[in-house]
């Protein structure tokens, strides 16, 4: 049997395999159609109805769920919606148990959840550095500009305040006003 | 049982069941663009490549090595009611309510019919690796999964034996 508490071990090991029997497009397919259109239905339902409210009571619950020692900090204003991971549980269970099947497992993030806000109206800016670091802005599309500020969302549990963040840019894979995983800025 | 049995292990004592919302909606996207045959090719390949580890671990220590694997698994997986029973020639994996099933059913999702043959499809080919034989009964929230030494001489696995899975 495959089980949920390795998920992420075989979720990503699945990337590989996808990539191998059809490329790279087969990939993105997988993280629409399958994890935004199925598995995540419910989350689409809350954003697509219920907006800022609805991202927080989903990433609220499931966030709580994936992690319980809170490796991650929300923040939201009527106009933002905002995540910073210190210690994300996903990506910190594949570095834990040195697992690599496929090149960049932080992808699927923007994979499911960029087509799935751009459904709803929304816009993504954010940051990942693939060690279990990254931080997610939600807007409504009509947003423009670049990034915001360190801190002027999350105050002082903004990631890029952690010492572990890096300082080389060429480290961080960069997206603003995104809705898909291949708007990659680096 | 103890975590150490388990081939990658994490921070929490037990999974997130929405997690198996996204198991059964990845053997749907697979069965609808690859087909039965690619299903079961993606499952057998997990099999031996993810599970490589497990396998090797099986293949060195034996029926009990397989037994403690399978009480660590289900102790991690929420909800799920199983005995695993230690025989001479072979470990039952007796799952009274599986874990996958029932959450899928409370969660309102329309599970695909083939769900309960991945066990079949993925475990034989652990099995295989290992120098083991498996084989699967019942399904649709319970069934006994079979892992024997290849001198226990079992029939071959009848797939009408495993049930499609309900909603």
């Amino acid at each position: 049997m495959i089980g949920c508490y390795d998920f992420c071990g075989h979720y990503e090991w699945t990337f590989g395999w996808f990539e191998r029997v059809g490329g790279h497009a087969l990939v993105l397919e997988y993280w629409d159609e399958a994890i935004n259109h199925d598995s995540q239905r419910h989350a689409r339902d809350l954003i697509r109805s219920g907006g800022i409210p609805g991202m927080l009571k989903y990433w609220g619950h499931t966030l709580l769920e994936e992690s319980p020692d809170l490796g991650f900090h929300i923040s939201h204003r009527e106009d933002v919606f905002r995540i910073d991971f210190h210690d994300c549980p996903s990506r910190g269970f594949l570095l834990r148990n040195q697992l690599k099947n496929y090149g960049d497992y932080c992808g699927h993030c923007m994979g499911w959840t960029g087509p799935m806000l751009k459904e709803a109206g929304y816009v993504i800016d954010h940051e990942h550095d693939h060690q279990g670091h990254c931080w997610w802005e939600m807007r409504p599309a009509s947003a423009t500009g670049g990034h915001a500020a360190p801190g002027s969302v999350a105050g002082d549990k903004d990631i890029r305040f952690n010492p572990s963040w890096p300082k080389d840019p060429a480290k961080l894979d960069r997206y603003t006003k995104a809705n898909h995983p291949d708007d990659k800025m680096k | 049982m103890a975590r150490s049995d388990l081939p990658y292990t994490d921070t929490k004592p037990v999974g997130s069941a929405d997690f198996y919302f996204g198991i059964n909606a990845t053997f749907r996207f697979i069965l609808h663009r690859l087909g039965a045959d690619g299903w079961r090719r993606y499952l057998e390949e997990m099999g031996r490549g993810y599970f490589a580890p497990v396998n090797q671990k099986w293949s060195e220590g034996g029926l009990a090595v397989v037994a403690g694997y399978w009480r660590a698994f289900f102790a991690a997986e929420p909800g799920s009611v199983v005995e695993v029973a230690e025989l001479p020639d072979r470990v039952e994996v007796r799952v009274h309510e599986c874990p996958a099933i029932k959450h899928l059913r409370a969660g309102g999702r329309e599970i695909v019919r083939e769900y309960c043959q991945h066990c079949y499809f993925i475990g034989s080919a652990r099995a295989e690796a290992a120098g083991l034989t498996m084989r699967l009964k019942g399904g649709s929230g319970s069934c006994c999964h079979t892992y024997a030494r290849a001198d226990a001489g079992l029939a071959p696995q009848d797939l009408t034996e495993i049930k499609e899975a309900r909603s």
